[in-house]
């Protein structure tokens, strides 16, 4: 009997044509909801993308790091040849006008985009979605994107008046305060629903509703179907416009938990596309089969050793402020980051898959990135000095004391990841030499994050990833109970005022001067010890042509991938 | 013994309940929020409070305690939090199947395997056979579950590709016909039923052994011998069926096992069993489901003793309940 069923070779038990037109991509958790108001993980608004239709076709221009937004018969930005460039054919607007005050943008759809079920995709579907959008018995995790709409500013959007839709073809949204072009685009092409399918849902049964398991979409893709906790299967739309049905016949993204295995898969030729591959694993894969490609996308994720700039202890207690014992100057900051040899991190662990980091605005993000930024060198003997200057002197047992305070903290970080914990020890042995005593501390995740959002820990390590809009008052912003991720206790007016500035200009290239100024202010100060920018790798089979990836995401323009057909079918 | 099996039954249900209010007070103080992963930059403060409140977390704790329990007589143990509010129930009857098919298998295959092992090494006690046996059981017993799957993997499905890596079923396997489909289910099902049962049976070999080994010294396996019985009925027969008392207290603890899922094997071979479940639900703090299933495993734990206890009277006629 095994041997009947283990004809097919490695897992290929799909006969050549009907491989040749199904690709599979390994995901590591099932999608939550193929919704794209309440969806919430990066699979459910990966595969919801290609399921749904969108107002604007979006492109990442890797040339500058702007966004661009296409309609059919207009773009933000002149559109350039690159590769995988976005067919506008993919949106469902056909214009707009932005209001001369900038308080309004007025859209004119298209009229031949229908719905799954034959029904016309209109004006009205994008309100009603708005409407759930918007729903605190929803908790959309998408409505920060009404934070301008008329009425958020007096806490409830008044959807009457901030979207209106004069016929089935125009598209109005309404702001309460001047919006700049590409944010007011950015926010009001949010994917819409269709309202004849939803309207009878109450709000408080939106998340449970079974209308959740059976998307009615018009994308490039429609859901096949989906086995809870083991695969989600779409097939390509033959009703698709938007722009067209998709090119694979058949996309199928299975769960695969173990990442060895995924790993493996990818190796047998079962699976197609696995995510995020660790540096280490580089080599192997690709020696192991030379079907397998290896690509990169842009820097988007970047790890730092967070430092408390302020005694959270005397926080919680009094409620005022004064400056941590040991973290307080940014003196001693810069001297631990002149103390931490990032390069000796990046070349043991990333290879060329990491580059140091020197603030939190991206490299790849090119139109705000200041590349003159000298990095802070590993340089042990500058470090000490400027310790000693700072009054911290080398004590009895080799640490270092300032007024009977020996420089000795605990890093904590998340156990489990291999880098963090790879960077720890570096660290560790960095300020060992220094003369500084560093415990490390692996926590559990939920613990970790629940310290660090409470502010009870010293020292750190985690990471972030940063969004393609810049806005980074959550992370720095002075007032401490509203800046949720400030967790350093950083405060600096300059800051706040800078991204205030850069958020006002309409055109998004002339916040430049503030971004740079932000990024040499961060460099002087270092609230935090940035290390290094992970240069996100994911594996693909070769037989997948025209997949381009960049840090919008790794599905980019799946719809227009296409499946080398297998060598060894018969003609 | 119907009397004897009702009150165990009766004296369970305050003792399962017991278990599940504990529970219920012990994941809601244990650090972390059901509602954290919404508390990143980019969405709004407004969102995870919004879900606290659907959730029914922002009231205090006894009146959640209170509410809980209203809702838990009527048998309603409410909705996950973390699989988009599917009923706990629903997901629990998603992921059984799948579990209680490995779950069996292993059992089957655990019980003869280290049955058949355990009898050869007591009968040729300390014979090459005996020792051979004996060192390769304690080999597979103390190899790590899950450090076995990814070697098995590796050799059985990479370097030699004979089986597949993982899943349920082949990629288009509906399309084999209900033969074929099952037919590529055991395909997908041989690997992690050999690692588990090659565990599992080298300790039940190590059981059989022992009591195997006390029982053939007894007078009436040498009266059995001296009556001209053949060696095989004797063993088989005679013996065999004393040796197996301590090992039907091993069957109906195993029961919890057929449900409870095989975590390492179900998270390598990505089988979507209840071990995932269990798992995933505790680091998400999943309540209500994290709850009903210990309302489950708790259940079968004592259950899986009053099992064993009935059934040892089976065997056992000199036992009275």
């Amino acid at each position: 009997m095994l041997t009947a069923c283990s004809k097919p070779k490695g897992g290929q038990a799909l006969s050549a044509p009907a491989k040749d037109t199904t690709l599979v991509v390994a995901m590591l958790g099932d999608a939550d909801y193929l919704n794209p108001v309440i969806g919430s993980s990066v699979t459910s608004a990966n595969i919801s993308g290609l399921i749904y239709p969108s107002l604007l076709q979006s492109e990442f221009d890797t040339a500058t790091g702007l966004l661009n937004y296409l309609a059919l018969e207009k773009s933000l930005r002149p559109v350039k040849a690159q590769e995988g460039a976005r067919s506008p054919k993919g949106a469902l607007a056909r214009t707009w006008s932005m209001s001369p005050d900038h308080k309004s943008i007025t859209y004119i759809l298209r009229s031949d985009a229908r719905w799954e079920d034959g029904k016309p995709v209109v004006a009205g579907d994008f309100k009603f979605a708005y409407r759930m959008y918007g729903n605190p018995a929803i908790a959309s995790p998408r409505q920060q994107y009404l934070a301008e709409l008329v009425g958020a500013d007096r806490g409830a959007v008044d959807f009457d008046r901030a979207i209106e839709t004069p016929n089935d073809t125009t598209l109005v949204f309404r702001f309460y305060k001047p919006v700049p072009e590409h944010l007011a685009l950015f926010h009001t092409s949010l994917t819409p629903l269709p309202e004849h399918v939803w309207k009878g849902v109450k709000p408080q049964e939106f998340r449970e509703s079974k209308l959740n398991l059976q998307p009615v979409g018009s994308g490039p893709y429609r859901l096949a179907s989906w086995s809870k906790q083991q695969e989600v299967t779409l097939s390509s739309n033959p009703s698709c416009v938007l722009p067209k049905p998709g090119n694979i016949r058949k996309l199928m993204f299975r769960v695969v938990p173990d990442y060895t295995v995924r790993l493996t898969q990818l190796q047998t030729g079962a699976v197609d596309v696995v995510e995020n591959v660790k540096p280490e694993d580089f080599g192997s894969v690709s020696k192991a089969n030379p079907g397998v490609e290896l690509k990169t996308v842009g820097l988007r994720v970047f790890d730092y050793v967070g430092w408390s700039n302020i005694d959270h202890d005397w926080y919680h207690k009094s409620g005022k402020l004064r400056p941590h014992p040991l973290f307080g100057s940014p003196a001693v900051r810069v001297a631990l980051t002149h103390a931490i040899d990032r390069e000796a991190i990046i070349d043991g662990y990333l290879g060329s898959y990491g580059t140091l980091c020197n603030t939190d605005i991206s490299p790849s993000l090119k139109w705000a990135y200041d590349d003159t930024i000298r990095p802070h060198a590993f340089d042990p003997a500058l470090a000490a000095r400027m310790l000693e200057q700072e009054g911290w002197l080398p004590g009895p047992d080799g640490i270092r004391q300032k007024n009977g305070r020996r420089f000795s903290f605990k890093l904590y970080t998340n156990a489990g990841n291999d880098r963090r914990n790879y960077a720890c020890v570096v660290i560790q042995q960095n300020l060992r030499e220094i003369g500084i005593e560093c415990k490390i501390e692996m926590q559990e995740s939920n613990v970790f994050f629940e310290n660090l959002q409470s502010r009870n820990l010293d020292a750190w390590m985690a990471g972030w990833s940063i969004g393609l809009e810049i806005d980074p008052l959550d992370v720095w912003g002075s007032d401490l109970d509203k800046s949720r991720f400030n967790f350093t206790g950083y405060r600096n007016p300059r800051i706040e005022q800078l991204s205030e500035l850069a958020k006002s200009k309409m055109r998004i290239e002339d916040a430049r001067p503030y971004w740079v100024e932000y990024q040499q202010i961060l460099h002087r100060d270092q609230p935090v010890t940035f290390l290094y920018w992970i240069r996100e790798t994911h594996g693909f089979n070769r037989r997948i042509q025209g997949a381009v990836l960049n840090i919008s995401g790794t599905f980019y323009n799946i719809d227009d991938w296409t499946l080398k057909p297998s060598a060894n079918a018969a003609p | 013994m119907a009397s004897y099996i009702l009150k165990r039954l009766l004296i369970a249900v305050p003792l399962v309940f017991g278990v599940l209010t504990l529970t219920f007070f012990i994941i809601r103080l244990a650090p972390g929020d059901p509602a954290a992963f919404f508390i990143q930059p980019g969405i709004s403060p407004d969102v995870a409070d919004q879900i606290r409140q659907q959730y029914g977390l922002n009231d205090p704790l006894p009146v959640q305690y209170l509410k809980w329990l209203g809702n838990v007589m009527h048998g309603d143990f409410g909705r996950s939090f973390s699989r988009a509010q599917q009923p706990v129930f629903d997901v629990i009857a998603e992921a059984l199947p799948v579990t209680m098919t490995i779950a069996v298998l292993t059992l089957i295959a655990n019980f003869l395997f280290g049955i058949a092992i355990g009898v050869v090494s007591a009968v040729r006690q300390n014979s090459f056979l005996d020792r051979f046996l004996t060192v390769t059981a304690l080999f597979f017993y103390s190899m790590p579950e899950f450090w076995f799957a990814l070697m098995m993997i590796i050799l059985f499905a990479l370097k030699l590709p004979l089986f597949p890596v993982s899943g349920l079923n082949e990629v288009g396997a509906e399309g084999y016909g209900p033969f074929g489909f099952l037919l590529d289910r055991i395909w997908h099902l041989a690997l992690p039923v050999t690692v588990l049962s090659i565990n599992g049976a080298a300790g039940i070999a190590r059981y059989v052994r022992g009591s195997m080994l006390e029982v053939i010294r007894q007078d009436y396996i040498r009266t059995a011998r001296a009556k001209g019985l053949s060696e095989r009925v004797v063993i088989l027969k005679h013996a065999l069926r004393n040796a197996m008392l301590p090992v039907v207290t091993l069957m109906g603890s195993s029961l919890p096992f057929i449900f409870s899922g095989a975590l390492f094997i179900e998270v390598i071979f990505a089988f979507p069993g209840m071990g995932r479940v269990t798992v995933e639900a505790i680091f998400a703090r999943d309540y209500p489901l994290i709850i009903a299933n210990t309302f489950v495993s708790g259940s079968l734990i004592v259950l899986g003793n009053l099992l064993a206890d009935v059934l040892y009277a089976v065997v056992d006629p000199r036992i009275k309940l």
